[in-house]
């Protein structure tokens, strides 16, 4: 059985000791496996249900569907694309967008958000943490960009540069 | 969610119709939820998974090349988030680390709310034992069944995107899982 496959690198240490001889000579009925699969869809319901905060937010974010902004893709992100340095603590994230000609870097850190537009150009910058209006900073010259605190939950970057809007995809930092 | 209706909504709601996005809302969170739940999150993890995947699924909405095939985008970016989380987590913490593995919600346990409904009592304490032999269930069976038990049951190939199995082996660990499940309420003298 290919189920091997089903962990997450957490290697085998999730069995739960129940012996699988159980499986074997079972007359399997099906109707039964069914309506207990059911009873547990009710005590998800029940007992685990999506928080109501959470669906508000979901019906909100409808107003991030932005046809007019074109997304620039993570293509670079060290949490998963870089080799980890043993032993260093508090690296800062690094993640790269990309969208036609334009690349964002920015690097997250507890000191905050350091952005470079490469090629460089001057821009407005908005940082976005959910449909509402977010802080607004500006790249200079240099495409450089600084923002004194680090996001805290799912941000997106939206940038007005000669007259094109460009939004980031929304991370988590 | 059925394939023909995800893809139905998802133009409609790219069309500009509130009442379509509003049904996805509905229709798929129970999904997101799941996957969140099934890794185990912290309480603050989860609901920052859970926005990023509403967010990113709201920007890319226009651009989705499949429409019918929303659930599957949107659970395997959800299991995606997960992972970079537990990442995380695993590069700040030391790997053995039990709490790591087992992060427990850090609210109230959400039997509470059973506890409050009195009159449902009896019913309410097989829903308890159900959930809690749920949660000892090894983690591989806790994990499928938990995504396979949202509502609406989503389908075996969102099923397969939220936890990165193959869909030929769903339908047997399915089969397994729920009859280990069985034994222990068996043996708990609950079914």
């Amino acid at each position: 059985m290919s189920d091997d496959r089903f962990d997450d690198g957490f290697g085998g240490r999730f069995d739960d000791g129940l012996d699988d001889a159980l499986d074997d000579g079972f007359e399997d009925d099906e109707f039964d496996l069914g309506s207990l699969e059911e009873e547990l869809r009710q005590a998800a319901a029940i007992l685990d249900p999506v928080p109501a905060e959470l669906c508000r937010i979901a019906v909100e974010a409808y107003a991030l569907h932005d046809l007019d902004a074109r997304i620039a893709e993570l293509t670079f992100d060290s949490l998963t694309d870089a080799i980890p340095v043993r032993g260093a603590e508090d690296v800062p994230r690094m993640l790269t967008f990309h969208t036609g000609g334009l690349t964002v870097d920015v690097e997250v850190s507890e000191e905050g958000l350091l952005g470079q537009l490469l090629p460089p150009q001057s821009a407005s910058v908005e940082v976005l943490h959910g449909p509402r209006a977010g802080a607004s900073l500006t790249a200079d010259a240099m495409g450089r960009f600084v923002c004194p605190t680090p996001p805290t939950g799912p941000f997106a970057l939206r940038l007005r540069t000669g007259g094109e809007v460009v939004v980031t995809e929304w991370m988590r930092a | 969610m059925d394939r023909t209706d995800v893809g139905a909504l998802v133009r409609s709601a790219v069309d500009g119709e509130t009442a379509a996005w509003k049904a996805l809302v509905e229709g798929l969170s129970p999904l997101v939820w799941s996957v969140v739940r099934a890794h185990r999150l912290s309480e603050a993890d989860g609901h920052e998974v859970y926005q990023t995947v509403w967010f990113r699924f709201a920007q890319h909405l226009g651009r989705i090349r499949e429409p019918e095939k929303a659930g599957s985008w949107i659970a395997s970016t959800a299991r995606n988030e997960c992972l970079k989380v537990l990442k995380s987590l695993r590069r700040l913490t030391p790997t053995d680390d039990p709490q790591l593995l087992d992060r427990a919600s850090d609210e109230p346990t959400p039997e509470q709310s059973v506890l409050d409904a009195e009159e449902a009592a009896v019913q309410s304490e097989r829903v308890r034992f159900l959930w809690q032999e749920l949660e000892a269930l090894g983690d591989r069976c806790r994990q499928l069944l938990r995504v396979l038990i949202s509502s609406p049951p989503p389908s075996y190939q969102e099923v397969s995107s939220a936890l990165g199995i193959a869909v030929g082996s769903i339908g047997p660990m399915r089969q397994r899982c729920l009859r280990r499940l069985r034994a222990r309420l068996d043996a708990r003298g609950a079914l």
